[in-house]
Order: structure tokens, then C-alpha cells, then sequence
């Protein structure tokens, strides 16, 4: 797929697909007891779900003394404007989620492989994945000098649960029941119905710690590896190495600026004049320039985000199972991923589970580009002939380009489709879900319950196709509270059965994410969360002059 | 000054332009060839296009010359001889329709100002400022919301944001006429106000009209460009050539074709309708001698 | 002649309240009328009704909108901008660090575009049909050709990319010596000179060439009046006022409209401050921002029409 010339230190996208992938699998057997699995652990009772403090940080954390330390960067993210925010409840964009793991840390932390590491956690126990206790760690103080207490992590935690501070993943916290300190330094959080995931939805950047009582934001007052030296939303910010970090020798850089260039060729530009030090976001089409430049790479990382065909089951003609099924056969997922996305992508199989991850069913047959059984299926339905619109929008990413290759195929069958491109200001709040046919975009969850609960629950508010399925439900409750493992791993591949098999999503691709960097910026790899190594990298990189 | 003689006497014009006379004809002719082809281009180019405008034809995008495909490939694979002879269609009917309807309005409301009385002048004056003050994007979206989307009211909106420009252009011209000698008599001859504007003022402020009437053909042009982008106008699997241009603008950096031919069609186009106007308000200018 | 000019002024001046009043309640009919609402943008795209409900109420939302617009009204004539809902910033802050950098660009823009626009356009109006009047004439058409985020992209590509001399982003503020301010304000300020210079130039022509045409200039070439001359003092004189208008339009676009090139070379000023306003249907700040915008392009208006009265005496005595 790609060669990175002269940088051995780096991964290359087909060999960190294999890793991902590999790791990912493995991940089940090996690290399932001490990371997310709790089978048996939790089966035990009160286990300690991450051995005690065992290892500190993620395994991909750099040995202190591997980088150099120093230099300044800049780094161009896709979009910026007044509505920056500095408020991890808040976090919408990419450039939002890079500056706020600049200035906080989470209680956990996703490494290369998604499993969640301990962070300002120095200890999680649980007692029948219900009621959960972490232990914080000591001596860690936030910019302002205040040290981090219980009290502060019952403040970030609970503020998502006001409908009018507008968190973004208020729904995810929802379950939390009760957060109170039980001691300067442990927290217990009591969750509605049991939970093995916890740790991985700590993870999420909208759960970083912020000092107790904290309404301005503007200041970034965190734990986090650098301190805010200048923000203005919209224009730039400007972060400096906050030299009393609690994780010895790091991070590595003095300063990184952080901007936004919305005009991908524009990016590229700045990136290969030597403007900025990294982008995220590049057109797999622009890879071929950032090769041929002799100071820049390019970093794809496989992820799971997805763009999606909705067809929606509580009207016509998705309300036809022929009509569903006939849409997802004229889907040609091959050109989807060679013409759209340059091989940049992993076909996917009308379920939200990308291949590789966690409890991925590789078992479940492949659906494949079949104009005539769509031809059959649409003729059986009574729909042959019949012209639809398509709602896509540049909101969607590709979407689009997706939509008029679609159309194309459906010529195939008969289908006629005329596509509505939307304007991508207010595509999601009122045309996303809204059509018989039209597109989301979902970007990676956290674990496969999260992304299920989501976006599949009947009664879940996001819902895309409307489609309802007791069954479905039903397993997800079990599997959520399912502590054996293997157990739980079948739940799931039936899950993505019912899934690929009766819902009104068609999953064409797995949208892999393309950074491109500076040479002299070393220790940057990928990461399944994202570009910018998961938004993470600041943390992690040096400037190698 | 001594410019106190009326303005009526065409010997002298001549003597003018007899020195220019054999100057634009050339361009002239070019002009008028260039507009013709491309309105043949509009009215046969999508029976002619070789693959349907939405089709992948090719694995490679952005590629050059082959035999096959004459103006390489765009950045999906489609075939950019095929998607130029669609666009064209949409850029020469809606770029023309928007612009003449823009130049005329905007000079119609310009004569009815200069001769209505000054409250009437004033309120329309003001209305124009108002207009060219809204943020176009909002305009935009509020048209596609209120609306949906479709081409007439791609044209709509183009023609409501050129309008107060041309408007302003006329208005500035007719007032400087209005206050000729001439009008003035034509006026106290008790000739109707509407007399006044078509026959004494118009004709004399026409060719800068005309050459404003160019100038926003270009830029509505590229104005589709950018009203595609808030999801008005031409609906994919179509595209208008400044489109055309915007979509394939990551193979600027590798001189693809897929954006040259699309710049190079734009560029040809308003330089040819421009070409056409220079020589017939040259044309004009003689035969009328400026009034 | 001067008291006439003053009166102009005056009413001008009370005319112009009138037009930013009206197009405030435009805007605030347009901003009401758009679907989606601050509170809805705010959440994105995976907002719940109950936060939708929540965050309406603490913006102020839920009242109606008349009553919101009177309130903002009333703020404004205490001087009070308000405050903007995006980023929880009052709207005088947001604009203070913008609107010098749009004025630097604009004047900076202003400064090369216009000599040079009126020198292309007098020039090839003397040489009208000659070989220099065919070449400028399409050299201009096809700068109005060309798409601007073309010729941004383009020249990026050229002057930062190939050859490594300019910067490819202009942010404002790091700028200490001459040469830094050339090297970030070059890109963008050609940029935007090779779209209006094209307008400007045509109409300059255009209306130096119907003052040629008139038979006084005829006279004066009778009577053996040089070329330039007549030209300078006798045609460009009477041909001010289509020029000034135009040249206001121009220069009204510099001021409210490069949302192309401030994107294109990151550059913070009010355009883009305006598209992201729409965006987030930050109602405060768009209103602040057309205001903005209104008034420079009602100003440019007036000098324009002001040129146009004091270069033609008859108007003078209207």
C-alpha cells in the first residue's frame, strides 16, 4: 500500500493493518483478563481489573530519555472556528480532541490497539462490573498547582449529566448511577446495570479531568503534558511544555501551535512548504506528492470510521426487506475503496464492526456487488423502475462520491437515484436520518458495546435506519453484562449477524486515516482512533533538527 | 469646461474610431467564433459525450492524454471530455441567463431611480445597499433551505447577489447623463419620464453597461462554483465547469488535465463573450455615434 | 457648493441608519428563518431533544424572537456588541482581533490594486484597438477568468511549495520586519489583485472610452490638445464617477468577501468570521459582522458618489 521511504521507525499502512489486526485478535486471549475482558476476574468478585499498578502507562509510551527533548512545532487539523472549545464535554472536532489531550489526561487512556492503560488511574477494581472503584494517582497536579483529588474526577464526570452544559456523550454517561468520592483519592462510580467496558469509555476524550468547579475553559487548566500559552478560537493556540508533568521526562517538544486549514490541497501545501510539521485529513489522491517530497511521510492508519447508507425500515421503500437487501447488493464496495478512497479503506459488511477489531465475525458471509439479484430483489418488492432521491453531503465524509457511484450502479438494476447533495451546514440536524435514503458518518466508539448501543438499540436516539429488532436488544443487554468471554464474543458475532442481516445499513468501507508529517518529527505512528496518532501524538513526538 | 454643446452630433465620432476601425474586428470575429461554438457546444454536448457523465471509466484518476480518453480522467476516473461537454450545457445557460437578467434589472432599476423622484430614488437606492450587504452564504442557504434546490433558483441567487452591483454601475453612469443639457431638455419638452430613460439615457450609458455585463458573466461563472458547495445549483452527478475545476483541484500540483481543460474551458469562454461585447459596443459606438 | 456637499453628507449619513436598521431586521429575519438554531449547531451531530431544550434555555433561545432582537437592539445603542453563543466570547473581543488584520490585507490589497487597474485602464482606453489595448484587454479578461482559490492554489504551489521564497500561510501577528510582512502578505495580496484589478481596469476603460468619444474631447483634439492631456484632463475628470463606483465595489468585496483567500492562507479576518457566525447561527456575531461590512461598503458608497458630484459641476447644483 504505501512505502515510507527512509523511515524505519515508522510503520507503514499495510504492515500496521497486520499489527492492528493481529494485536487486536490476540488481544482477546491475552490481555483480556487484565484489561477489558473481567471475565473471571470480575466472575471472582472484587478483582482488581488492571493488576496493581503493574505498568504505569500504555506499552506504546516511550521509554523517558528515547526522544529529544525540545523544538517547536505547528500542526494544521481539518477545521477551526469560533465554537473551538478548550471544554472536553464539548469536543466536536479534530482539533478540539488534539488540543485537549495536550492540556488533560483521562483516567485511562487507548493504546495502539484501543485497550484501555491506566492513566491518572493507578488502580480500577470492580465488584460484578457494577460498582467500580479507582484509585487515583498520587502527586499529580494540575497547571495551577492544585493536586489532583477524588473531588475533581466526581466534577469532570458529573457535569456530562447536565442536559445544559451540552455534553456530547451525555448518553454514555446516563448509566453512570452514582459518582461519589470515597476518599481523597478513590472514586466509586455505581452503574445501572453491569458494564465490563467501563475502563474503555474513560477512555474518551470527553472524560478527561478538569479541576473541580471549573466553568471557564479557556485557560485549559488540566493535568495534561503541555499549558496553554495563547487560545483564541477560531484563529490558533499556542501550547507550552508544562515542565512539572507527572510522567517523568515528558513530554518532549517546547511548543506546539495548533492551527486549521479547512482547504485540503491548501493543508498539503503548508505541510510540504514547510509551514507546519503535520496534517491530518489528507486526500488519498495528495499521497503520491507527500511521497515524492524528500522531508515528508505520509501515516495511514486503518480505522473504524465509517460512512453509511441509511435506508430507512419505517417507510417505504426500506420498510421492503427486498428494497434493503437490493441496496446493499448494488453497493460496489470494491470501486468504493479504489475509486473514492485510493485503497485507503477495508471493505465492510453492512455492520459496524471494522475487520480486525475486537469481536470482529469474520465467519459472516461477505456481501458483494450483485446488480441482477438487486435486479430480482427490487422486482420481487414491485419496485422495478421506481426513482428515488439520495441525500448525501459534504458533512458525510465522501458521501457524495459515494452517492453518484451508487447511482451508477443502480442504473444496473433499474433503480433510478437522483442524489441531493445537501449543504453540509445543518445536514445533521435536519436531513441525517430524516430521508428514506441518505448517508451518516460514525466515527470510531470506544468498544463495540458503545457503538451497538448507539446506534442499533431500538429506542436508541440515533437509530440511523429506524430498524427494531428484540432480539438484538435483548443480546445486548446480555452481552453487556456477560463476564465470560467467549460467551460474550459469540453474542457480538451474532449481534453483527442481525445487523448485516436485517438493519437498513450499508457499510461500504472502513475509512482509513492519512496524517501527513514532517521527517524531522520522530516517534509519530498510527492509531485505530484517528489521525494525529488518536489526536495523542503531542505527548509522544520530538523534533529530530 | 467647455463641454456646454450638446451631445448630437456623430461626425466627430467618426473621426474617432476611423483610426480603430480595422482593430477589433479580428478579435471581434474571434469572440463571436468562440460564443458560437460554445453555445453549439451547450446545445449538443451531452448527446455527444462519449460515457455517461457519472461512470467510472478508469482505474488511474487524473490522467492525461490517451485515445480513449482525450481529456484524461478526473480524480474518481470519470471521463473528463464527457463531464466538459455536460458542464458546459450548465455553465453557458445558467452564467448567460443570470448574467443578462443581473445587467438588465440592475440597469432598470438604475433609469427608473434617475428619472423617479428623489423619495423614490432614495428608497431604491437603499434597498440595493441593504441587499449587498447580506452575507451571501446565508442567502444561499436560506434559498436552499426555504426552497430546496434546483436551477432556477441557482439562477435567483445569482442574479439577487449581481443585481446591486450592476445597479451601482448603471446608476453612477445615468446620473452623469441625467444631468446633460439634452435630457434636461427633453425633460422641460415635457417629454414622459419613461421617453427620457430609454431613448436619451440608456443609449449612452449601454457600453459600459455591456462591458459590466462581461465582466459578470465571468463571475458568475465562478460563482457556481462556489454556490455548489452549499449544496445549490447542479446536482452531482453533473457539474458546471467551475465546479469541474474545484473538484479536481488535487491534481493542480501534477498539471492534471482534468483541471486545465475545465480552467482553460472558463478562461476561452468569458474572454470569447467579452471579445463579442468589446466589438459590438464598438460597433455601436460607430454606428450611433455615442447618441 | 460646498453646503450642497455637506447637506448630501448629512442625509446620506441619516440614510445610512436607516439602511443598517433595515438590514439588521433582515438578517435577524434570515438568521430566524434558517433551520437549526445555535443550540442545535453547538451539540452537532449528535445532539438529544433534552439538550437541544437545555441549552436553548440557558442561550435565551427560548424566547421569542422578536423580543430577543429588541434586546440585542437596545444593547447596541449602549455601545454593547453582545455576546457571541459559539464561544462564550462578547462579540467586541472576537472582532477587535480581526478587523485590523482585514483592514491590513484590504488597504494593503488597495494600495497596489488601484494605480495599477487605473493605469491598465487609461492605457488601453488611449490605445484603444491597438495592439497594447487587444493584449491588456485579454490579459484582464483572463484574470477574471481564472477562479481565484485557482490562482491562490497556483500560486502556493509556485512561490512556497516549488521555490520555497514565500509563505504558504499569512497569519497576521508574528510579523517583525519589512521583509517578514512581504513574505506573508505577497500570496494573498496578489491573489486578491489579480481578481478586482480585472473589474476596475475594464471599467476604467469603458468609461474613459465614452468620455472619448464626446464630442468636447473632439473639440479639444481639434484644437490640438496632446493625447495625455486630454485624456488627464479633460476625459478622466468627467469619467470619475463609474470609476469610483466601481473601484468601491471592488474594494467593499476586500472587505467582506475574501472568505476564499482567508481560508486558502489561514489568515484570521471578518470573512471568515462571518461564515463560521452563519454556521454556528451565532446571531450576535453575524449581525455585528454585517453591520461591519454595511457600513464600510455604505462609506466606500458615499465617497464614490462624492468623487462622482465633485468632478461634474451639474451635479454639484442638483
Amino acid at each position: 500500500m504505501t512505502d515510507n521511504k527512509n523511515t524505519p521507525e515508522l510503520i507503514s499502512g499495510a504492515e500496521s493493518l497486520r499489527v492492528f489486526e493481529g494485536l487486536n485478535r490476540g488481544m482477546s486471549r491475552r490481555n483480556a483478563l487484565q484489561m477489558l475482558g473481567v471475565a473471571g476476574v470480575a466472575a471472582a468478585g472484587a478483582g482488581s481489573l488492571f493488576g496493581a499498578a503493574g505498568k504505569l502507562w500504555a506499552d506504546d509510551a516511550p521509554v523517558a530519555g528515547k526522544g529529544k527533548p525540545g523544538g517547536k512545532i505547528r500542526v494544521a487539523s481539518v477545521a477551526s472556528s469560533t465554537a473551538d472549545t478548550l471544554d472536553p464535554a464539548k469536543g466536536g472536532l479534530s482539533t478540539d480532541y488534539v488540543r485537549q489531550y495536550m492540556f488533560y489526561n483521562g483516567l485511562t487512556r487507548f493504546d495502539v490497539h484501543m485497550v484501555p492503560q491506566l492513566e491518572l488511574a493507578e488502580r480500577i477494581d470492580n465488584t460484578d462490573a457494577t460498582l467500580w472503584t479507582i484509585t487515583l494517582r498520587k502527586e499529580v497536579t494540575f497547571h495551577n498547582g492544585k493536586p489532583l483529588t477524588a473531588a475533581d474526577v466526581v466534577y469532570s464526570l458529573n457535569r456530562h449529566k447536565d442536559p445544559a452544559i451540552g455534553s456530547k456523550v451525555m448518553a454514555l454517561v446516563a448509566q453512570f448511577e452514582e459518582i461519589k468520592a470515597s476518599g481523597p483519592n478513590e472514586v466509586q462510580i455505581r452503574l445501572g446495570a453491569p458494564n465490563a467496558e467501563l475502563p474503555s469509555i474513560l477512555a474518551v476524550s470527553h472524560l478527561l479531568i478538569v479541576p473541580e468547579g471549573t466553568t471557564d475553559f479557556s485557560q485549559g487548566i488540566g493535568t495534561g503534558p503541555f499549558k496553554v500559552k495563547e487560545f483564541k478560537p477560531g484563529v490558533r493556540s499556542v501550547a507550552v511544555r508544562n515542565p512539572n508533568y507527572w510522567k517523568p521526562g515528558l513530554p518532549y517538544l517546547d511548543e506546539i501551535e495548533v492551527i486549521a486549514i479547512s482547504d485540503e490541497p491548501s493543508r498539503v501545501n503548508a505541510l510540504l512548504s514547510g509551514d507546519v510539521h503535520a496534517i491530518n485529513q489528507v486526500d488519498p489522491r495528495s499521497t503520491t506528492r507527500i511521497k515524492a517530497s524528500a522531508g515528508h511521510q505520509y501515516v495511514d492508519s486503518p480505522s473504524g470510521n465509517y460512512t453509511n447508507l441509511i435506508i430507512r425500515q419505517d417507510q417505504m421503500p426500506g420498510k421492503s426487506p427486498e428494497f434493503t437487501q437490493a441496496m446493499k447488493c448494488l453497493l460496489d464496495r470494491e470501486q468504493v475503496k479504489s475509486a473514492v478512497f485510493r485503497g485507503f479503506a477495508v471493505v465492510g459488511n453492512d455492520h459496524p464492526i471494522a475487520p480486525g477489531s475486537r469481536y470482529y465475525n469474520a465467519d459472516l458471509p461477505q456481501t458483494v456487488y450483485d446488480p441482477e439479484k438487486a435486479r430480482f430483489l427490487l422486482k420481487k418488492a414491485g419496485m422495478e423502475s421506481i426513482t428515488m432521491p439520495l441525500a448525501a453531503s459534504p458533512a458525510a465524509t465522501s458521501s457524495v462520491d459515494i452517492a453518484v457511484l451508487l447511482q451508477q450502479s443502480a442504473k444496473q438494476a433499474g433503480l433510478k437515484l437522483d442524489v441531493n447533495r445537501l449543504p453540509s451546514d445543518g445536514y445533521w440536524s435536519n436531513h441525517w436520518m430524516k430521508h428514506p435514503l441518505s448517508f451518516g458518518n460514525i466515527n470510531p466508539r470506544p468498544n463495540a458495546d458503545v457503538m451497538f448501543s448507539q446506534f442499533f438499540q431500538s429506542k436508541a436516539p440515533w437509530n440511523e435506519s429506524g430498524w427494531q429488532n428484540e432480539q438484538f436488544d435483548q443480546l445486548l443487554l446480555l452481552a453487556r453484562a456477560e463476564t465470560d468471554e467467549a460467551k460474550r464474543g459469540k453474542m457480538y458475532a451474532d449481534m453483527q449477524t442481525l445487523v448485516h442481516d436485517h438493519c437498513g445499513i450499508g457499510v461500504p468501507v472502513f475509512i482509513s486515516n492519512i496524517d501527513g508529517v514532517d521527517q524531522r518529527l520522530k516517534g509519530y505512528s498510527t492509531h485505530p482512533l484517528g489521525g494525529f496518532m488518536g489526536y495523542m501524538f503531542a505527548e509522544q513526538v520530538w523534533l529530530d533538527a | 469646461m467647455n463641454t456646454l454643446i450638446a451631445k448630437s452630433k456623430p461626425a466627430s465620432s467618426a473621426l474617432a474610431l476611423a483610426k480603430v476601425s480595422n482593430g477589433p474586428s479580428w478579435l471581434g470575429l474571434a469572440g463571436a467564433l468562440i460564443c458560437v461554438a460554445w453555445l453549439l457546444l451547450a446545445l449538443v454536448g451531452p448527446w455527444l459525450a462519449p460515457h455517461p457523465v457519472g461512470e467510472v471509466v478508469s482505474d488511474n484518476v487524473f490522467d492525461g492524454f490517451s485515445l480513449a480518453h482525450p481529456f484524461g480522467t478526473d480524480y474518481l476516473g470519470r471521463d473528463m471530455l464527457s463531464r466538459v461537454m455536460v458542464g458546459a450545457r450548465f455553465t453557458v445557460g445558467l452564467a448567460l441567463v443570470a448574467a443578462v437578467l443581473a445587467s438588465t434589472l440592475g440597469t432598470l432599476c438604475a433609469l427608473v431611480s434617475v428619472v423617479s423622484p428623489k423619495w423614490l430614488d432614495e428608497i431604491i437606492s437603499r434597498i440595493m445597499d441593504a441587499f449587498i450587504s447580506i452575507p451571501s452564504k446565508m442567502l444561499a442557504l436560506i434559498m436552499v433551505s426555504a426552497f430546496g434546490s434546483s436551477v432556477t433558483l441557482l439562477i435567483c441567487t445569482a442574479v439577487i447577489s449581481y443585481i446591486p452591483g450592476s445597479f451601482r454601475v448603471a446608476r453612477s453612469m445615468a446620473v452623469n447623463i441625467e444631468a446633460l443639457e439634452y435630457v434636461q431638455v427633453a425633460r422641460t419638452r415635457g417629454e414622459r419620464r419613461l421617453y427620457v430613460a430609454c431613448r436619451e439615457i440608456l443609449p449612452n450609458i449601454l457600453n459600459p453597461v455591456l462591458t459590466d455585463l462581461g465582466l459578470r458573466f465571468g463571475y458568475i461563472v465562478l460563482l457556481l462554483a462556489g454556490m455548489s458547495f452549499l449544496g445549490l445549483g447542479v446536482q452531482p452527478p453533473d457539474a458546471d465547469l467551475g465546479s469541474l475545476v474545484r473538484e479536481n483541484i488535487g491534481g493542480l500540483s501534477q498539471g492534471a488535465l482534468a483541471i486545465v481543460i475545465p480552467a482553460l474551458a472558463i478562461g476561452t469562454l468569458t474572454i470569447g463573450v467579452n471579445l463579442l461585447i468589446d466589438y459590438l459596443s464598438s460597433r455601436r459606438s460607430r454606428r450611433t455615434g455615442g447618441h | 457648493m460646498n453646503s450642497t456637499t455637506l447637506w448630501l453628507i448629512g442625509r446620506r449619513l441619516g440614510a445610512a441608519v436607516v439602511t443598517l436598521l433595515i438590514v439588521s431586521m433582515v438578517v435577524f429575519a434570515i438568521t430566524a428563518v434558517l433551520p437549526g438554531d445555535a443550540a442545535q449547531q453547538a451539540l452537532g451531530q449528535f445532539a438529544t431533544p433534552e439538550q437541544v431544550a437545555a441549552l436553548r434555555l440557558k442561550l435565551g433561545l427560548d424566547q421569542p424572537g422578536v423580543l430577543r432582537y429588541l434586546h440585542w437592539l437596545m444593547s447596541l445603542l449602549t455601545g454593547d456588541l453582545g455576546m457571541s453563543v459559539s464561544s462564550a466570547m462578547p462579540v467586541s473581543e472576537l472582532m477587535g482581533g480581526r478587523v485590523p488584520n482585514t483592514l491590513m490585507l484590504a488597504a494593503t490589497t488597495a494600495l497596489v490594486s488601484v494605480p495599477v487597474a487605473l493605469l491598465l485602464g487609461i492605457g488601453s482606453a488611449m490605445a484603444r484597438g491597438g495592439r497594447i489595448d487587444n493584449i491588456l484587454s485579454f490579459v484582464t479578461l483572463a484574470m477574471v477568468a481564472v477562479p481565484e482559490f485557482l490562482v491562490a492554489t497556483l500560486a502556493v504551489l509556485i512561490f512556497a511549495v516549488n521555490l520555497g521564497w514565500l509563505s504558504s500561510l499569512s497569519y497576521a501577528s508574528d510579523i517583525s520586519s519589512p521583509w517578514e510582512f512581504m513574505r506573508t502578505y505577497a500570496l494573498p495580496v496578489m491573489t486578491l489583485c489579480c481578481v478586482i484589478v480585472a473589474q476596475m481596469a475594464r471599467m476604467t476603460r469603458a468609461a474613459v472610452i465614452d468620455q472619448l468619444d464626446s464630442p468636447y474631447v473632439e473639440m479639444a483634439r481639434l484644437k490640438g490638445v496632446g493625447p495625455i492631456r486630454i485624456v488627464l484632463r479633460h476625459a478622466l475628470p468627467n469619467a470619475i464617477g463609474p470609476i469610483a463606483n466601481a473601484i468601491a465595489l471592488s474594494l467593499s468585496y476586500l472587505l467582506g468577501g475574501v472568505v476564499i483567500v482567508e481560508t486558502i492562507f489561514n489568515y484570521p479576518g471578518i470573512a471568515s468570521l462571518m461564515v463560521d457566525a452563519v454556521t454556528n447561527r451565532d446571531m450576535a456575531l453575524v449581525q455585528a459582522c454585517t453591520m461591519l461590512f454595511c457600513t464600510a461598503y455604505l462609506s466606500l458608497v458615499l465617497i464614490a458618489d462624492l468623487c462622482a458630484i465633485l468632478s461634474n459641476p451639474r451635479l454639484r447644483n442638483q
